[in-house]
């Protein structure tokens, strides 16, 4: 990308890239539309989502999946979305009730608003006025998003807390470990963005990958961060805050019914943002792809507004493929992902790509890129020769095959009485085999014993 | 984005934030002149890379060769930079370097050197492992099997010497530190080491944890306070810079209230690190549960250090308004001999004794620090130099007085021991005489150099209150040195070990450095008072 | 607010000075309720509550970065890492209140009173005067302005800061890391290690074949005595050292006869059921 090409494009078709400026000049009527907007696009993703899982898993699975309610099932999310409130509200006797009904709306609010700062598409006419498809902008706003996710925790963590249930708090627990874990690393990957963008605004963002989405020049930023909203979503393969094998439901174990339905909704809703906010920050925003985007009206008036749904949808696909297809992480390897991979090799290419962007400015060469290569390819054999290194020294130390030490018990002496048989004088013993002689009489049942 | 068209480009965002890349003019670093800091720094940085990637049994060695070469390393550069014609040039009292962050002048490079050199002798001690008064796994609870298995491993944790080196780098730091800004990340940089290390003595390790975590408590409760001080100041004045506070407050009278209560709160933070009462309730505990070498690395280096930042706040960005803050250190400085003087009475731990002693000490350099005036930093300067290396010697002696436990730390243990081994009973005499300030040591030099200050510009009273503490003081180091060479040898008592290289270069010069400063003080004397002939740059 | 944030300026003054003090009176409640409630957990959410007051005064000062970093660093992380360890080492409501110094509350009463008074009289006589405005003006551009500060300025505080987080990373090391000084052993080591302790699985469950299903009652081994290991070491096993109730040392002999075969069921299965 250069700024010739951008400052070309914004003098081309002005007034279609919104800028923050744009937003100062906004009528509280619009705002309070896009507001709606937003909600009712939230909602109604939801819904889809929860119906769109179910059908995809089920596919996965060789099964048809929800198929009764409605053509495809297609209402079945309907019919889940009226039972979820008509079920009964139990709050258990042990817990915090005031916290414990506070957290599942700290969840879904702060759900919501993360997704304000998302642009859908360049400037658009509404009712004759002139207006971004974006609810909000600030010159901070993708700090916005990960601002209200750390909030958004907090309903996670109260909620386990304040069940007063073992198996809610160790929820909890889970949950404000991985977050913040995933949290640096998500930070990280964002931080290559912002050195590109120049800008930590969403809508400079999308406009500065007019020439190129930064997918194209930060792959590895772009994997990062793949890991880390599913991390931050407790998503499979990461969902071990609620992960059912081992903790029944994690920290909504408690909760029922609405309050139930609304850590469903935050869930939901979160998936969305960070789908979005992928899309946004690496994707182009509701830039046209590739062969779509040599049409010269394809990132004007409502169209982007598609491109950008289509984008969002894929990554939603993403995540229910996961779903269908990975087992759940155990807790340490989580961790060991997210500290011993996820945030050096994030630090390591941030450096990187730093001292190109550097290089670069100072000296505005295109050797830069093979001098980059040259030294990424020895940074990746460097880290070969090491993890050869740590194999052969873990080998040499390994106790060698020649000697297994047999440990059981010699023959000579008398196994201990080390572990319990049944008694044998159970009373159902004697009527089986205990008296050979006897075998014509019918066993005599004993039961209950 | 290139660099060019980036403005243009962004011209279109009206009120983006974003600016281009470039447009921040970098400023100059002068690399020179923060050489010993940066020296200090990046040998500690070294020190954790050989955590990393040493093998073990070598990083002992090597760590005890990186520290000691760093620390005589950066010695040297400001031996370099102190004769150096350039910084000085035409009677020039130094400048400001990087921004206006750090100041070079006379009398923080002194204060630097001093620092240096006790650190080295500290370091010395640190890394005598004959007796190891470090922790085996600092990790492994107290009385657990993981802590028998260390120390039957002969584990070690290595990495006291970078945390040493950061602290001695913090430390460095702080007296040159020309904004509040920097002068509180240099207070943190110098102070989390030194929590951390407090911690970590091999015997009685409730009491090392205990004295870490009162230090630590107490030290984040002071760092608040003069954060909460540098907070009002920047509100006064619209600057965390010395010179900008000192220039604004010889001008606007008007809102003092910001100033006087950001002197106070400032002040607070300072004094509690070097231990004046009543900011002093830390150091008994401290100086006692801490391992001997590192309360020898907190009783010399940073005290002189803390008193570096102290004189340069006090006579730079408050260099005005002596009237108004002189009365409040006045009580201070009187309360802080007294207490420290009469409460040592009582003492019958060793190191408790030391650290009172500290206390009344630290009065007797305030005394110094009210007079100002030139004589009044120069024998401050004098008396820090003279104080740090008697009281590592004396902490080195400690080392060597050892009971099967661990060191004899109680007093009714060392009775007698003049009779079974009189020089090194002979040696903690004559540092207790220095520290009582008989004549022949520096101690006396050192209290009559800052009694002699303080008289010059009318501070009688608080000369009679300290000659009077004084006295007090002799008292109770005359009654250990009667218990050393009068009383009768406890029956099983405490066995002094020879001291090796370490421990005996570090008795050593700290005996013949407070012999000398007795007798021959004038070179020391005459450097100082050249130091301080132009004040610190603002 | 999107606008009064994204150009820095305020631009509703009464706005802004209704926000603030509604922000005020509750930053301070919730400042006070912090040191008032009694649950830690409680605690932690008034901090919470503390830190996002001041974030949005903040953003009002046209410091839009500061009040996000803020949020994410001191809520998200700091408060979210306090309320970890509260939840994890269970911080309950049951405070000790013993005076481990004799007097101790009566001095602190009389000196608080006392640094009171002296406020008052202090504070009260001084005029505080509008503060100095900041020296530099760095535009409407919070973010620019923070990075030049930093980059210029406060480079060498911001550089030393480094030594700071390293100190940190590393004290945590040295506290918390136990160095491994057996080498770990393999899986192999494990199996050899059970096997050569004569038993191969696990310690049994509770109350197996004991004709109870209750925790506290031990397994019996195959002489019909009451296997120790069988029942969790936090329970105290009901029959200590004696056998379970359903062998009692009086029907011990019938057991043996009942191994021989020629007995009929004995009485005890049912009697043992009875009293369990």
């Amino acid at each position: 990308m250069t700024d010739q090409g951008m400052l070309q494009h914004l003098l081309a078709a002005p007034g279609t890239e919104p800028t923050l400026a744009s937003f100062n000049t906004e009528i509280w009527w619009m705002v309070l539309l896009k507001a709606g907007m937003v909600f009712a696009f939230l909602l109604l993703t939801t819904i889809f989502m929860i119906w769109f899982e179910r059908r995809v898993i089920g596919r996965m699975q060789n099964r048809p999946g929800p198929n009764r309610a409605g053509p495809f099932g297609l209402l079945q999310p309907v019919a889940d979305a009226l039972k979820l409130p008509l079920k009964e509200d139990i709050i258990p006797r042990s817990a915090d009730k005031l916290i414990f009904v506070i957290a599942p709306v700290i969840s879904a609010t702060m759900a919501f608003i993360g997704f304000s700062v998302i642009p859908w598409g360049p400037e658009v006419s509404i009712f004759h006025h002139q207006t971004p498809l974006q609810l909000a902008d600030l010159p901070v706003a993708v700090l916005v998003i990960l601002a209200m996710s750390s909030i958004g925790v907090y309903g996670l963590v109260l909620a386990g807390w304040a069940s007063g249930s073992p198996y809610s708090l160790l929820g909890a627990l889970r949950s404000a470990a991985q977050v913040i874990s995933y949290e640096i690393a998500m930070g990280l990957a964002f931080v290559a963005v912002f050195l590109y963008a120049g800008s930590l605004s969403t809508s400079a963002i999308v406009a500065a990958q007019n020439n190129g989405w930064f997918f194209w020049e930060l792959p590895v930023s772009f994997v990062i961060y793949l890991f880390t909203m599913v991390g931050e979503t407790n998503r499979l393969p990461f969902d071990l805050p609620e992960g059912e094998g081992e903790l029944v439901a994690g920290y909504h174990t408690e909760y029922s019914s609405m309050k139930f339905a609304m850590f469903y909704l935050a869930e939901y809703i979160n998936m969305t943002t960070v789908a979005a906010l992928a899309t946004t920050l690496f994707l182009g925003g509701w830039r046209a792809p590739w062969p779509i985007s040599l049409w010269s009206g394809a990132n004007t008036g409502w169209w982007p507004l598609l491109w950008f749904l289509i984008k969002v949808f894929i990554l939603l696909f993403g995540y229910v493929w996961l779903r269908g297809t990975l087992p759940r992480v155990r807790y340490d390897q989580l961790m060991a992902l997210g500290w011993k991979v996820l945030i050096p090799v994030s630090i390591v290419w941030i450096l990187f790509i730093a001292v190109i962007r550097a290089w670069k400015l100072n000296f505005n060469s295109t050797a830069i890129y093979a001098v980059a290569g040259l030294v990424f390819v020895l940074l990746i054999i460097m880290v070969m020769a090491w993890d050869e290194a740590a194999q052969q020294r873990a080998a040499r130390n390994a106790p060698t095959e020649a000697s297994p030490q047999p440990a059981v018990a010699g023959p000579g002496q008398p196994a201990a009485p080390a572990f319990p048989v049944p008694p044998l004088d159970l009373p159902h013993y004697h009527g089986t085999g205990v008296e050979p002689g006897n075998s014509a009489t019918p066993a005599r049942e004993v039961t209950g014993a | 984005m290139t660099g060019t068209a980036a403005p243009a480009a962004l011209a279109a965002h009206a009120t983006l934030a974003a600016s281009a890349p470039g447009a921040i003019s970098a400023p100059p670093i002068e690399y020179s002149q923060l050489g010993p800091m940066l020296v200090v720094f990046g040998a500690a940085i070294v020190g954790v890379l050989v955590e990393a990637f040493a093998p073990r049994p070598a990083r002992r060695g090597t760590q005890l060769a990186l520290s000691l070469g760093g620390l005589a390393a950066a010695f040297v550069w400001t031996v370099v930079i102190a004769a150096s014609r350039q910084v000085f040039a035409n009677g020039s009292p130094g400048h400001t370097a990087i921004g206006g962050a750090v100041g070079v002048d006379r009398p923080t490079l002194f204060i630097q050197g001093t620092i240096v050199v006790l650190a080295f002798i500290s370091v010395l001690l640190i890394g005598d492992t004959r007796f190891s008064p470090f922790v085996a796994q600092a990790a492994a609870p107290p009385g657990a099997t993981a802590e028998q298995e260390g120390l039957a491993a002969g584990a070690m944790h290595t990495e006291i010497f970078p945390l040493t080196l950061f602290a001695v780098g913090g430390m460095m730091l702080f007296p040159a530190a020309n904004d509040l800004l920097t002068m509180f990340v240099a207070l943190e940089v110098l102070s989390l080491p030194l929590y951390l290390l407090c911690g970590l003595a091999r015997r009685r390790r409730l009491l090392s944890h205990e004295a870490a975590m009162k230090y630590f408590l107490l030290g984040a409760f002071s760092s608040a306070f003069f954060l909460f001080g540098i907070a009002m100041l920047y509100g006064f004045s619209g600057s965390v810079s010395l010179a900008a506070i000192a220039s604004t407050a010889a001008s606007n009278t008007s809102n003092s209230t910001l100033l006087f209560a950001g002197i106070a709160l400032t002040g607070l933070g300072l004094l509690f690190k070097i231990g004046a009462v009543p900011f002093h309730s830390w150091k008994p505990d401290v100086y006692q549960g801490a391992p001997t070498p590192v309360t020898a690395l907190m009783a010399s280096c940073t005290v002189v250090s803390a008193f570096g930042a102290l004189l340069r706040v006090f006579y730079v960005a408050f260099g005005n308004l002596t009237w108004d803050w002189r009365p409040a250190l006045w009580v201070i400085a009187v309360l802080t001999m007294v207490v420290g003087a009469v409460i040592a009475i009582t003492q019958t731990d060793v190191k408790r004794l030391l650290a009172y002693s500290s206390i009344a000490h630290a009065g007797f350099v305030l005394t110094g620090v009210l007079a100002v005036s030139t004589a009044g930093l120069s024998s401050a300067l004098f008396y820090l130099v003279a104080y740090g290396f008697t009281t590592v010697g004396a902490f080195a002696v400690i080392t060597l007085v050892r009971d099967p436990g661990g060191e004899a730390d109680h007093l009714s243990r060392w009775a007698g021991l003049g009779r079974r081994s009189p020089v090194v009973a002979g040696i903690f005499a004559f540092f207790l005489l220095a520290f009582a300030g008989i004549p022949l040591t520096s101690g006396f030099t050192g209290k009559f150099a800052v009694f002699q200050a303080a008289i010059a510009s009318g501070e009688t009273a608080l000369v009679i209150v300290g000659v009077l503490s004084s006295a007090i003081a002799a008292f109770f180091y005359v009654r250990v040195i009667v218990l050393m060479f009068f009383s009768d040898p406890v029956p099983d008592g405490p066995e002094v070990v020879l001291p090796n290289v370490f421990s005996g270069t570090a008795v050593g010069v700290g005996a013949a450095v407070t012999l000398l400063l007795g007798i021959a003080p004038q070179p020391v004397l005459s450097l100082a008072s050249h130091a301080a002939n132009q004040l610190f740059v603002g | 607010m999107t606008g009064v944030l994204a150009a820095g300026t305020n631009t509703d003054s009464v706005a802004v000075e209704t926000v603030f003090w509604i922000l005020a009176v509750v930053a301070v409640a919730a400042a006070l309720a912090m040191i008032l409630v009694r649950r830690a957990v409680h605690c932690a959410i008034m901090l919470a509550v503390v830190m996002l007051c001041l974030a949005t005064m903040y953003a009002m000062q046209g410091a839009p970065f500061l009040a996000f970093v803020q949020i994410i660093v001191y809520t998200g992380a700091v408060l979210m890492l306090f309320l970890f360890v509260i939840m994890l080492i269970g911080i309950t409501a049951a405070d000790s209140i013993v005076e481990t110094i004799k007097g101790q509350r009566l001095a602190a009463g009389l000196a608080a009173i006392g640094l009171l008074v002296l406020l008052a009289l202090g504070i009260g006589h001084a005029a505080i005067g509008p503060a100095a405005p900041p020296s530099p003006k760095y535009g409407s551009g919070n973010l620019t302005g923070i990075a030049t500060l930093i980059f210029t300025t406060y480079v060498f505080p911001f550089e030393v800061t480094g030594a700071l987080l390293i100190t940190a990373a590393l004290g945590a090391m040295v506290l918390a890391h136990r160095e491994r000084i057996a080498p770990r052993p393999t899986q192999r080591d494990l199996a050899a290690r059970r096997l050569a302790s004569g038993q191969v699985v696990g310690d049994p469950p509770p109350g197996i074949y004991a004709l109870h299903d209750s925790a506290d009652r031990p397994a019996l081994l195959p002489d019909g005595s009451p296997a120790a290991s069988s029942v969790s070491s936090v329970l105290n096993p009901r029959t200590g050292t004696e056998p379970p109730q359903v062998v009692r040392p009086g029907e011990k002999p019938q057991l043996e006869a009942a191994d021989g075969g020629e007995r009929e069921p004995a009485p005890s299965a049912g009697s043992g059921r009875a009293e369990s």
